[in-house]
């Protein structure tokens, strides 16, 4: 009924209001019902659910047994997924088997590795992915891994990091030290309720550890340089409207900067301007440092505001500060 | 209005931004009239912004002119910009056709000339307005590594920027190093911008074989759609496409009738070599490598070719690019128990915005109309369907994954497949006849077409036309691709 009646040549007032009525009611319904599945999951996860039933299980009576056999299913894959989170949060990177669909595929078993990474509002990025392959290279006896498909933002070499970290051809590299890597990478995940697919036939010269271990620097290091200039893009009062001259100087942000965002997706390099012209350029580096800046007024390079851009081991958390103090 | 007679000499600077076209140009009309009325009233608009009317003014009342022949004209000249402005703006209230807009720009306020920024925004324009109305071609920037990789260089992998494989591009300088590649071979006009729909910046060019700075050419020769190349440069990616040469035969025939260096898919060529040079610095070389892909629609070269988590995981895969699969490690729901739709929808808020506390609330309210529908087609289909059909759709999504779903749309328009397999690859009748089934391969070649080929094929699919559980991969656009090789269902690199 709502639906048809959405649409805006509906001439009764009140059959509006009675629709949008209905509307925010069905919304509210909707968020109830949400926040009660979310209860009811978080519930059948809590520790003293757990023990409550355990000895329960030990004290009653057969016949009771059965009913508590029936919520068992649901507390297992309840604490199994909450178990799952806990690695995923804790660890930040779990593997996970994947089955290729594909017929025509050599390679039907894939390992796949799940990447989350937290970002500044205390929520998590939607996950990266990555899923290897196990390949056999010409006249070789172990399989190698190789990266498959994966979910990793264009910007970030996952071919350069492959070729560096998991060598498709022979390398050099010393045995001994990656495999102890390697067991230490299937503690991590093998203690999880994710299981490891097919990680056997690694190669000796892959190091999968180090693999994922730069790959998630490197995603973590971006979702920090956006989070960072987000931050002070919020500190600048610019997140709202774009850049409102007047009220911009006056009230919440007496840099008189009216311009303060990342040239690109990766946040590496960030491009600030002023409301008198004058512009700069700064790049960040990974571990949330100035790294280089450019900045320009009427006469050329402004000396002054680099300099205090650059100092004190060139925070960016601080940046706002250090240009206050010169201003 | 006589020009002066200048001095006319070969230079190698770029086609000036302010070089008038002829009004009187019929090809003019044309290419405005591809515009929808809003578009061109809004373009008009942008002409006469003050940053932009430097590069084109409007026509205006001679200060000191005596009103001989203008008042006979049916549209007199305004006296400010402020007046031309407001006439647009009337326009957009008043009722008027498309004809009457494009009659008073030509006829009226550009009555000299329309300068070529302004084409060229009018030609982007039309682009933002159907991103499908030219056939792109992805190209893929690689980095060469000068130095040779020693073994010993271990140490400073992890002083390495994994990040750093994209060139840094700064329009302007961008441009000028493109100019200064091409300049002694082609004129041109470059025009730079940024789309106002896609995450995208936009290069127009527009190139002549004349080394003159007022060519003589005729003035259609302006807007002749073989001599712009278009080249799209997507945020933060190693990718670039470029418009694909359409030209009709004829036309070729009677470009090529010149001197091979006129030829405009040659211009084409010189343009689409000089873009890795100029993007190239020292100790920091790019080359060309084709991708094929090519697509008609902008939004489906972004998905596959773009910054995005899409480009290289595709058809079974793209339940991970749309992380379908599984929510956030903080929802504590079995991620088996909540709808891949809600995985997808949930997520896309979480990064960017919003308190945290608040957040769900506005996902949850958007859910109802959805999640209901949902489960309506859900369960009547569920009703009717055997168990054997239901199999089947559960097969076509494990294929599938969200591709070629209305969730995320990247319809490929065309999808040429070649086939490489042996006779006797797969049949043990001819074993016997080896000797001559070796060197068998017949050239077997698919081309599909339509809207949306891999949405086409799911559709099949889920039908039961194709086995979903049978057919390559290809057939799923797993390998995000609109022309392959194909040998044993699996995709092969052909050298040339």
């Amino acid at each position: 009924m709502s639906h048809k009646m959405r649409q805006r040549d509906s001439p009764d007032p009140e059959e509006q209001e009675l629709d949008t009525d209905i509307r925010s009611i069905r919304a509210e319904i909707q968020t109830l019902q949400h926040r009660k599945r979310i209860l009811t999951t978080s519930l059948l996860s809590t520790k003293t659910l757990k023990t409550h039933l355990n000895s329960a299980k030990q004290q009653q009576s057969q016949q009771q047994l059965s009913s508590l056999n029936d919520l068992s299913p649901l507390t297992t894959a309840a604490s199994s997924h909450t178990s799952t989170n806990h690695h995923r949060i804790a660890f930040g990177a779990t593997s996970f088997p994947f089955k290729d669909p594909s017929p025509n595929t050599t390679t039907p078993n894939l390992l796949g590795i799940r990447i989350d990474v937290c970002a500044r509002n205390g929520r998590f990025a939607k996950p990266y992915y990555i899923l290897l392959r196990q390949e056999r290279g010409r006249g070789e006896k172990t399989k190698r891994l190789r990266v498959h498909r994966h979910t990793i933002p264009a910007f970030i070499s996952v071919d350069r990091l492959e070729g560096t970290y998991l060598p498709f051809t022979r390398g050099k590299d010393d045995d001994s030290g990656s495999d102890s890597d390697d067991s230490d990478d299937d503690d991590d995940a093998g203690s999880g309720p994710v299981k490891k697919g097919g990680g056997k036939g690694r190669g000796k010269k892959q190091d999968l550890l180090a693999f994922v271990r730069e790959l998630r620097r490197e995603l973590v290091a971006w979702h920090l340089r956006s989070d960072a200039v987000e931050f002070l893009r919020e500190k600048l009062g610019l997140l709202r409207d774009d850049g409102d001259e007047e009220d911009g100087e006056t009230s919440r942000n007496d840099l008189g900067i009216v311009g303060f965002e990342a040239t690109a997706l990766e946040a590496r390099y960030v491009r600030v301007e002023w409301e008198d012209g004058r512009i700069g350029r700064f790049k960040l580096s990974n571990s949330g440092k100035v790294e280089r800046a450019v900045f320009m007024n009427d006469r050329g390079r402004d000396k002054q505001v680099e300099d205090a851009v650059m100092r004190g081991g060139g925070r960016i958390e601080s940046l706002l500060e250090r240009l206050k103090s010169i201003s | 209005m006589a020009r002066l007679k200048t001095v006319r000499a070969p230079t190698t600077a770029s086609l000036p931004n302010n070089l008038r076209i002829p009004s009187t140009t019929p090809a003019l009309t044309k290419t405005l009239s591809k515009l929808s009325r809003p578009a061109l009233l809004d373009l008009a608009l942008i002409w006469l912004e003050d940053h932009n009317v430097k590069s084109s003014p409007p026509y205006l009342q001679p200060e000191n002119a005596g009103d001989n022949d203008e008042e006979t004209l049916p549209y007199p000249a305004a006296e400010t910009i402020a007046e031309v402005r407001q006439a647009y703006i009337d326009l957009r209230d008043r009722k008027c056709g498309k004809r009457e807009i494009i009659e008073r720009i030509l006829e009226g306020d550009w009555r000299h000339g329309i300068s070529l920024r302004q084409l060229a925004m009018a030609d982007l324009r039309y682009l933002d307005d159907r991103p499908a109305s030219l056939r792109w071609t992805a190209l893929e920037l690689n980095r060469l590594d000068t130095k040779p990789k020693k073994k010993g260089e271990d140490t400073s992998i992890s002083e390495l920027d994994w990040s750093a494989n994209i060139p840094r591009m700064q329009a302007t300088s961008f441009v000028k190093a493109l100019q200064s590649e091409i300049a002694p071979l082609v004129k041109a006009h470059y025009h730079l911008a940024r789309s106002s729909t896609l995450p995208l910046t936009i290069l127009r060019i527009f190139i002549i074989d004349s080394p003159y700075q007022t060519p003589r050419q005729q003035p259609e020769i302006f807007t002749d759609a073989t001599r712009i190349i278009y080249i799209a440069f997507p945020d933060s990616c190693p990718y670039f496409y470029t418009s694909s040469i359409t030209t009709s035969p004829a036309a070729n025939a009677s470009t090529t009738t010149g001197s091979i260096a006129t030829d405009p898919r040659t211009l084409q060529r010189l343009v689409r070599e000089a873009i890795p040079k100029a993007l190239s610095r020292p100790h920091d070389r790019f080359t060309l490598k084709p991708t094929a892909l090519a697509a008609k629609n902008l939004p489906t070269l972004l998905a596959l070719r773009g910054p995005g988590r899409s480009t290289s995981s595709n058809g079974a895969f793209s339940i991970f690019a749309d992380s379908a699969l599984e929510g956030s490690p903080l929802d504590p729901r079995p991620s088996n128990t909540v709808s891949a739709d809600e995985h997808m929808r949930g997520r896309d808020a979480a990064p960017m915005n919003e308190d945290k506390e608040n957040a769900d609330y506005p996902d949850a309210s958007v859910k109802p109309v959805r999640s209901t529908k949902k489960r309506q087609s859900g369960s009547t289909t569920d009703g009717t369907l055997s168990p054997d059909s239901k199999k089947r759709r559960l097969a076509v999504e494990s294929r599938f994954g969200t591709v070629g779903s209305s969730i995320a749309p990247a319809p490929l328009d065309r999808l040429d497949i070649r086939l490489l397999d042996t006779l006797n690859a797969n049949s043990e009748e001819e074993a016997d006849s080896d000797r001559n089934a070796a060197t068998l391969t017949p050239a077997v070649s698919l081309t599909f077409s339509g809207s949306d080929v891999i949405g086409g094929i799911r559709k099949l699919a889920e039908m039961g036309v194709v086995d979903p559980e049978r057919m390559p991969s290809w057939m799923t656009g797993e390998e995000a691709v609109s022309t392959a090789f194909i040998r044993a269902g699996k995709r092969v690199q052909v050298d040339g």
